[in-house]
């Protein structure tokens, strides 16, 4: 080797699609450091009730990853950490990572002392609003690392103080400032992810003004087990059982008023959370209304399936007008069914957009000079040697595809640290 | 399903792509359109249909249907449309297209469309006009005889009669030629709802209650993006109704009372025609305005809508500016001015059945066939 190189790897996204590669690239023998903007690793995919290809629950994929970052010596991983800065070129990056006060330390034991002190709430981002947390809180059931955190947007800290009071383990720090860490990497991966595109921008649909209308993520939180209703399907306004469900497909996809592409995963999802609610709920009416089913692959057999269900009522019309009627909070959803050339009006306790996904670089681009597509998507080919792209931060995909784009940034990333045989 | 055969007509695709419908194999049918428009019906809604029968060029599906004139290009639809298809745009160019296949001659229906023949179309009254004021000996502006008080007066520049006959001549001949044409219309839209249009009662009180409907503008209301359009519309409709009156009024004055031009403005003719002439400037500078607002969203509109808007901007100016310069007593640029109104007047009115101005037309037409056949389907069923 001419050069020594820093045979290192820095991961920046800590979902299914970072974990991957870091645990890929670790068990191989390379130093990675993992980060992740949340207080939890494991990404979207705690979001989910269920998930493709096997239907289920997001611990079954996650626990055995962080049981691998728990194993092994050579990730280290940090949450509420971003990037700040990155200079140098492949094989000798400094980079710069600012980690945000989480206020709770290692001693935590999640006792949960300190959130039944707390008197204070705030809306709880990880269940889409649909409830609310404690000022201090535990970001999910099965958040990993298993320690509490304080909102600093809500927390009036010394003011309150009653957590630190009730804490017997000292773990409550409210002191905590930002710090800044230095990293020498030979490569690094991005694997940012995505945010379910914002429905409120879709004006005809009434996402934001009535309360029965819900995106498809939030429908995985509603059928969740650690979700906002403990997994029982009830609509928003008044908790009742829906017996009447519309998917709206394609809310906001397709469209070049907001994603001009296709998300590919939420045709599927919708007649995956058919499932949820014809489990729960078996004489519910679902419609699903659709410009065109895209079930890709495996995925044609869960369509078929549907099909027959007599319970799913696919309508070839994508709705675009949703009313509500102020006194029942009932919804009416209107489309033209292209086959029949009827425009219908549909009653429905609770309608579903399946909204897209939009990469998190559509809204904020990462400190370095890599190349985007049209749409914000980070280009395969990153543009700058030594970064690479995994996941949903290259494009719209399932956790399976995910995973797979993560194996393969890993190795890349490994050649590029190891400045060795590559390409 | 039984099989059907489609015999696409490709030049119709491309006589729709030329005439303003460019975007239209944009379309990819997920039917946002008919769902947002407010004027389409529940059965049978527009325009998602008639963007898929104009991308597969059947034509005869299209130019006889009357769903394409109750489309009044709200663009609702094109502001929603997710792949910037512009269906309101589309069926603009379908409409100009079914206006130039029912036009009788048809050649003066293709002449119309078509930027090339513009010069050729402006040539006709030019010529004519001058042609008299070349018999009359008027081509020397300052010979021109002024009236008692020393003002200039149009009528001694070109008589009053000479205009009338010129005129009701072209009115008879686009009566004749509009006559042809919703004959024809009216008989393809009968075949395409096989004859249950007979069944119908009163054809009076459909057409009552359309044009009922029209003066009030209430389709326009129904418009989102482009709502304040009910506004501009009304004002150019009502001035031209307005000026109808004026120049009704007028000849009352000349050949029943026997009162020569011009008349004073304390006259309440005068003050009807300057209202009139008013209320078009205002009324057409709107429509200029919206459009130029909405463009992004509702698209700027073709070859074929500008060519009315300017005419009738050009009618409403020149008019004005006749009246100002001869009161001005500036008559070598009054005569000409004066001119060029008679010219604009010319091509608005002898080119109505085939420019955009046919709307008035074949949509009021296709607004009655389509409530009286409804009724006729309604006799049926309950018959049945």
């Amino acid at each position: 080797m001419a050069v020594e190189k820093t045979k290192s790897i820095l991961v920046v996204g800590g979902g299914i699609s970072g974990i991957t590669t870091a645990v890929e690239a670790a068990e191989v023998g390379y130093e990675v450091t993992l980060i992740e903007k949340n207080p939890y690793l494991g990404g979207r995919v705690n979001q989910l009730n269920k998930y493709f290809p096997k239907l289920c629950p997001p611990n079954c994929g996650l626990e055995i990853n962080f049981r691998r970052i728990k194993n092994n010596p050579r990730v280290k991983f940090y949450t509420m950490a971003e990037v700040e800065k990155i200079s140098g070129t492949e094989g000798d990056f400094d980079v710069t990572i600012r980690l945000e006060p989480r206020f709770v330390n290692e001693n935590c034991t999640a006792c949960n002392a300190c959130v039944e002190a707390c008197l204070i709430e705030r809306p709880n981002e990880f269940n889409f609003g649909m409830d609310k947390t404690k000022a201090i809180y535990l970001p999910h059931d099965f958040s990993f690392p298993l320690r509490y955190v304080i909102d600093e947007k809500y927390c009036t800290k010394e003011k309150c103080n009653k957590c630190v009071e009730v804490c017997t383990y000292n773990a409550i720090d409210l002191n905590m400032k930002p710090q800044s860490l230095s990293l020498k990497v030979g490569s690094i991966v991005w694997a940012t992810g995505w945010n379910p595109y914002d429905a409120t921008k879709i004006d005809n649909l009434g996402f934001g003004t009535y309360q029965n209308v819900i995106t498809n993520m939030m429908m995985e939180r509603l059928a969740s087990q650690n979700g906002p209703t403990k997994g029982k399907i009830l609509r928003p306004s008044d908790g009742k059982e829906p017996s009447r469900i519309a998917f709206v497909q394609c809310a906001g996809s397709r469209d070049e008023n907001h994603l001009p592409y296709c998300s590919y995963v939420c045709c599927l999802a919708s007649m995956k959370q058919a499932t949820y609610i014809r489990e729960q709920y078996p004489e519910a009416e679902i419609f699903v209304f659709y410009i065109d089913i895209r079930a890709p692959a495996r995925a044609e057999r869960v369509y078929m399936k549907a099909l027959k269900d007599e319970k799913i009522k696919f309508i070839k019309g994508k709705v675009a007008k949703i009313e509500e009627d102020p006194t029942t909070r009932d919804l009416t959803v209107t489309a033209e069914d292209a086959l029949t050339l009827q425009k219908i009006h549909e009653k429905a306790d609770m309608v579903v957009l399946a909204t897209g996904m939009a990469p998190i670089t559509r809204e904020s681009k990462i400190p370095a000079g890599v190349s985007y597509d049209t749409d914000g998507f980070i280009l395969l080919n990153t543009g700058v040697a030594g970064m690479y792209a995994a996941g949903c931060s290259l494009k719209p995909i399932d956790v399976y595809s995910s995973v797979q784009t993560a194996t393969a940034a890993a190795l890349k990333a490994i050649q590029s640290a190891s400045g060795g045989v590559r390409r | 399903m039984a099989e059907q055969v489609i015999s696409p007509d490709l030049g119709f695709v491309k006589d729709v792509i030329a005439s303003g419908g460019e975007s239209l194999k944009k379309c990819f049918q997920c039917a946002t359109c008919s769902v947002v428009c407010n004027l389409a019906p529940d059965d049978k809604p527009f325009p998602r249909k008639e963007m898929i029968y104009a991308q597969w060029g059947l034509k005869d599906r299209l130019i006889s249907n009357p769903d394409v004139w109750l489309c009044h290009q709200c663009s609702d639809c094109t502001a929603y449309c997710p792949r910037g298809a512009k269906p309101g745009e589309v069926l603009g160019a379908v409409r100009k297209l079914a206006i130039e296949h029912y036009s009788f001659p048809s050649f003066l229906g293709k002449a119309v469309g078509k930027p090339q023949f513009l010069v050729l179309l402006f040539a006709i009254p030019v010529v004519v006009l001058f042609i008299v004021l070349a018999l009359l000996g008027n081509l020397n502006l300052t010979a021109i005889p002024r009236g008692e008080d020393g003002g200039i007066v149009y009528a001694k520049f070109m008589p009053e009669i000479y205009i009338e006959v010129i005129y009701i001549a072209v009115s008879a001949f686009v009566v004749f030629s509009f006559v042809m044409g919703i004959r024809r219309y009216w008989k393809d839209m009968s075949v395409d709802k096989k004859g249950q249009i007979l069944a119908a009662g009163s054809i009076l009180g459909t057409i009552a209650s359309i044009i009922g409907e029209i003066l009030a503008h209430k389709r326009f209301e129904k418009c989102e993006l482009t709502k304040e359009r009910k506004i501009s519309h009304f004002l150019v409709f009502y001035s031209f109704i307005g000026l109808a009156i004026t120049a009704a009024w007028g000849v009352f004055y000349l050949y029943v009372l026997h009162r020569e031009s011009p008349y004073p403005l304390t006259d309440p003719m005068k003050w009807l025609g300057n209202a009139g002439a008013l209320g078009l400037l205002i009324g057409i500078t709107l429509v200029v305005i919206y459009r130029s607002r909405n463009k992004e969203k509702a698209g700027i509109g073709s070859y074929f809508d500008w060519l009315l808007i300017v005419v009738i901007a050009a009618i409403a100016v020149t008019g004005m500016a006749a009246q100002c310069l001869r009161l001005a007593e500036v008559a070598v640029l009054a005569y000409p001015v004066y001119f060029l109104h008679l010219v604009f007047v010319f091509f608005l009115f002898a080119y109505a059945p085939y420019s955009k101005m046919a709307h008035m037309v074949y949509r009021t037409v296709a607004m009655v066939f389509t409530k009286h056949a409804e009724k006729g389907v309604e006799i049926v069923t309950k018959a049945g």
